[in-house]
């Protein structure tokens, strides 16, 4: 499950449309000339509404996997079905309608157009559709305010830094009111510190919108924060894919392992991932399932317990969890 | 041996040279009166243009440039510097030599940008058609005008018809070819946004296209000018009137001063309308230029 | 310091040598100017090729409008023979390197001089034989159809920057042509006042305005010149008729063009016997008219029309020259 973030600023959130789940059928990516395919043999089932986060290093393929899915890169073989839709099947003026009222693009260089200001930006999609003006920079403002940037309407891309830029981008891709976010490491150009900023917004605005959002990036830290469901691509195949923390617990081959190994698993871990069966320890300490080991860890030697009793979300009982499984964890 | 190239024989190039003009010849008989009825309303249109022109109080045509200047600019010196330009002339004895100039070239760039810059789009989406047009584009830059200059006489007719024909031949490629390229070097991620969204190819090229090419697009505006300038003078080979015939007067008759002065007036024409072009594309993207607040994002 | 003057006086021995033995020797090299009209350059051919060949001479030919020719002529002595020079326009300066003795009027290029005039297609002439004179002319605008308004008459200057363009203006004036309907048009150059020639004969259409003779055109359309119904008045044509800008013109005529052979004067001291040649060579308008049209039949070069003449006109040409040059030059042929 993905945790939870600070909370928004308030405003009224509209309603969203339910968002469909995205299946991905032997689809398969050759470019001509190239010695191996980008992609191969690539099956997955990415859940509505929830955030699926695909990861690979350089090359893996990811990139291209992104376009397929709204088909900006025609695949070489498979389907994508979205919903009932069979996306690789439409003509192509169904295909850019699909387009315009289902999917939401958010780019790693922001691809934000120069020539327009942010205000004109961020309202880009209503416009496309032929909204009138005036209503679409309306419903553009109050986007802008749930990222953050009130007040900046008449900037110009130019002007802004990286950060800025790209919750424009965000901004735009909400404002297009899409059930489907498609996010090409959108996060990746930024420092670190505001990377932090803007997964809490994402997380923030997906608890109220609840998109079936398709996330890429290769950084694992990120991956694991925001997934609910976690996918991993080497060399245009599917290498794992699955619930996020299973990928850590158990990775699917050596390589995957040697990936994982650098992760702060205590501050990324949590409780309920170790919980073993078992009724409550009398006198142990009571941990929220959803805290990370590191503060389990904590929680037990400030106790001076060896074991702890993990409750869930709506106070029953899930299980115990022992010191020892939370060191041998973090020191792995 | 000899180092002479083997040439064909020359009677059967006479007999080639001979084929050719007869054949032009019974074009020329055959059409001819069509080809020039077709040209009419060009020619309509460019006495005009020149009649009006001519017809201005000049206390208003000074206004006009000024304020044509400041509009695409809104800088007061190269205003004022136009008019003066243009006043400049006029103390010279140039006025209406210069203003019959003006006309051609005005006429001429707004049909080389009116045929050029959708040529340039259809180019920029279809590699085929660049291949094609390419050869084409080439040969309407290199070829020797007056070597198409004579036959367009003798089917027109002298007179500014045939003029205004060399003009554009030889302006529109640069408007062509700018055209395309400042289409091509759009923005890829751009691009890809407005695919991403949805955008029809008509949003695309209105919307993203033609406003991030507009750069290159100003560049290509600029160079037509320049080339219709460049013409004038060949122009004047065939009786256009204007500041080309006092040059060619000039030439004949080894009158420095008088092809100086006329040289150095069509130079300050294209200066000045170099000058508010540019001004006016600089304004339209300023916006562009990265103006980075300092601190963060 | 002595041996600077002992250099120089070994410098100018050598140069004195050298001179002497130039006018002894046949003319070395020389340049001969190749204006860029049709009968100008049949005649620099012709004399390129009888000098190289019958007298081996060097010819360098260098082309030129008549005003730059003989300004550098008398300016810079460069270059030495201008064949064919029209003098009417530049009588004045040319009268005086002539008085200077810069230049020599070697002998008469074109024997009954060069024919200009207000010329008409021979088909309008027969259609209408009551025009005669540019005033007849003149009262018929209907005839001779502006290219740019068909209401009105033009008639066709000569080309810009030539002499008889202030010449054709004022006489316009002079005929009040204006009044009459009729507007001058300016063609620019001689290939485009060709250009409307042509035009008007495959049109059918009448055309009125400066010719001259000899001209290939003039040999490949029939044109019949206009009477100007005034003798040539000199005084009229120094005060009024060929100045520029002249108030108040009255009608006149042409003169006959005088058309000479012009040298420097360091080629008529070192030419020798090519001197003599250019001195007696001399052709008339029919001949050269004649040679023209074949020229244009043929898409010939200067050259081949030049070869062409000596090869058919032996009787015009073998009067020039001394039968032992001819030989030469027929050899060479």
């Amino acid at each position: 499950m993905a945790e939870h973030a600070p909370a928004p600023a308030p405003a009224p959130a509209p309603a969203p449309a339910p968002a469909p789940a995205l299946q991905l059928q032997g689809l398969g990516k050759r470019y001509a000339g190239a010695a191996r395919p980008a992609l191969d043999g690539v099956d997955l089932q990415l859940p509505a509404g929830a955030i699926s986060v695909v990861m690979g290093l350089s090359g893996s393929g990811k990139s291209t996997l992104l376009r397929l899915v709204n088909r900006l890169v025609e695949p070489s073989a498979g389907r994508v079905l979205c919903g009932a839709v069979d996306v690789t099947a439409l003509a192509a003026e169904p295909l850019r309608q699909w387009r315009q009222q289902t999917t939401a693009m958010v780019f790693q260089g922001y691809a934000l157009l120069p020539h327009r200001n942010v205000l004109q930006n961020v309202a880009y999609p209503l416009r496309l559709r032929g909204m009138p003006a005036a209503e679409a920079a309306g419903q553009a403002r109050q986007w802008l305010q749930r990222v953050g940037l009130a007040g900046s309407d008449v900037a110009w891309p130019a002007a802004l830094s990286g950060g800025m830029q790209q919750r424009v981008g965000l901004a735009r891709a909400l404002a297009a009111d899409a059930p489907v976010l498609l996010m090409d490491e959108p996060f990746a150009a930024l420092d670190p510190l505001y990377r932090r900023e803007m997964q809490d917004l994402l997380l923030g605005l997906q608890q109220q919108l609840r998109k079936t959002v398709v996330f890429i990036t290769h950084d694992l830290d990120e991956a694991l924060r925001l997934a609910d469901h976690l996918v991993l691509l080497r060399d245009g195949r599917v290498v794992q894919q699955g619930d996020p923390a299973a990928t850590v617990l158990q990775p699917a081959d050596a390589q995957v392992a040697d990936f994982v190994r650098g992760l702060h698993r205590g501050r990324l871990l949590r409780c309920a991932a170790l919980a073993q069966p078992g009724g409550p320890v009398p006198g142990a300490p009571v941990l929220a399932a959803s805290a990370t080991l590191a503060e389990a860890a904590r929680a037990m030697l400030d106790a001076g317990s060896g074991q702890a009793n993990v409750q869930a979300a709506d106070g029953s009982h899930l299980g115990r969890l022992t010191l020892d499984a939370v060191v041998r964890q973090l020191a792995a | 041996m000899t180092t002479g190239f083997p040439a064909l024989d020359a009677d059967t190039l006479t007999a080639l040279k001979q084929a050719i003009d007869q054949g032009f010849l019974a074009f020329s008989q055959r059409h001819g009166v069509a080809i020039e009825t077709a040209f009419t309303p060009l020619q309509r249109l460019l006495i005009g243009v020149e009649q009006a022109l001519l017809a201005t109080p000049w206390p208003l045509l000074l206004a006009a440039v000024a304020a044509l200047a400041w509009g695409a600019s809104r800088r007061w010196p190269l205003a004022l510097g136009s008019a003066a330009t243009l006043a400049l002339l006029g103390l010279f004895g140039l006025w209406d030599d210069t203003l019959k100039t003006l006309a051609m070239v005005l006429v001429a760039t707004a049909l080389a940008v009116a045929i050029g810059a959708p040529l340039g789009v259809a180019m920029a989406r279809a590699p085929r058609l660049q291949r094609l047009l390419n050869p084409l584009l080439d040969l309407m830059q290199t070829l020797p005008s007056f070597v198409y200059l004579i036959p367009a006489v003798m089917l027109l007719g002298i007179g500014r018809v045939p003029g205004l024909l060399a003009v554009v031949v030889y302006a529109l490629p640069p408007m062509v070819r700018l055209t395309s390229l400042g289409l091509r070097e759009v923005d890829r991620d751009v691009l890809e946004a407005a695919d991403a969204y949805g955008a029809t190819p008509w949003q695309k090229l209105w919307g993203v296209q033609l406003p991030l090419a507009l750069p290159t697009l100003m560049a290509g505006i600029n160079q037509t000018i320049m080339m219709a300038l460049a013409m004038v003078v060949v122009a004047a080979m065939i009786g256009v009137q204007g500041l080309g015939q006092p040059v060619l007067r000039a030439i004949n008759n080894q009158y420095f001063a008088l092809g100086l002065f006329n040289g150095l007036a069509i130079v300050a024409i294209a200066v000045v309308f170099d000058r508010i072009a540019q001004a006016w594309g600089w304004r339209l993207q300023r916006h562009r230029q990265p103006q980075r607040q300092p601190g963060h994002g | 310091m002595t041996s600077t003057r002992l250099l120089r006086r070994h410098l100018l021995t050598l140069l004195l040598a050298l001179a002497a033995s130039g006018t002894a020797q046949a003319c070395g090299r020389l340049t001969l100017a190749n204006m860029n009209w049709q009968s100008a350059e049949l005649l620099a051919q012709v004399d390129r090729l009888i000098l190289q060949a019958g007298y081996g001479c060097q010819v360098d030919l260098v082309p030129g409008d008549t005003l730059p020719t003989l300004t550098s002529m008398m300016a810079k002595g460069q270059p030495d023979v201008a064949p064919e020079a029209w003098i009417n326009g530049v009588r004045e300066p040319m009268l005086k390197a002539v008085a200077a003795g810069r230049l020599h009027l070697a002998g008469t290029a074109l024997r009954d001089g060069g024919i200009e005039g207000w010329w008409i297609p021979k088909f309008v002439a027969d259609a209408h034989p009551e025009i005669r004179s540019i005033a007849d002319a003149l009262k018929r605008p209907d005839l001779f159809p502006a290219p740019e308004n068909r209401q009105q008459g033009a008639v066709h200057n000569c080309p810009a920057g030539w002499q008889c363009q202030i010449v054709m203006a004022n006489l316009f004036k002079a005929h009040g042509a204006a009044a009459k309907g009729f507007v001058l048009v300016d063609p620019g150059t001689a290939a485009a006042l060709d250009g409307t020639v042509a035009r008007a004969h495959q049109r059918q259409q009448g055309w009125l305005g400066y010719y001259w003779s000899p001209t290939a055109l003039l040999g490949q359309y029939a044109m019949v010149k206009l009477a100007e119904g005034v003798p040539h008045d000199n005084a009229e044509w120094q005060r009024c008729t060929s100045v520029a800008g002249c108030a108040a013109p009255k009608p006149n005529a042409w003169p006959r063009a005088e058309v000479y052979t012009l040298v420097t004067d360091r080629f008529k001291l070192a030419g020798g016997p090519a001197y003599a040649y250019l001195a007696r060579r001399s052709w008339d308008s029919a001949t050269v008219n004649a040679m023209l049209a074949w020229m244009v039949a043929q898409q010939a070069t200067g050259e081949q029309g030049a070869r062409q003449f000596l090869k058919t006109r032996p009787e015009l040409w073998q009067a020039w020259v001394d039968p032992a040059v001819a030989a030469r030059v027929r050899a060479a042929l």
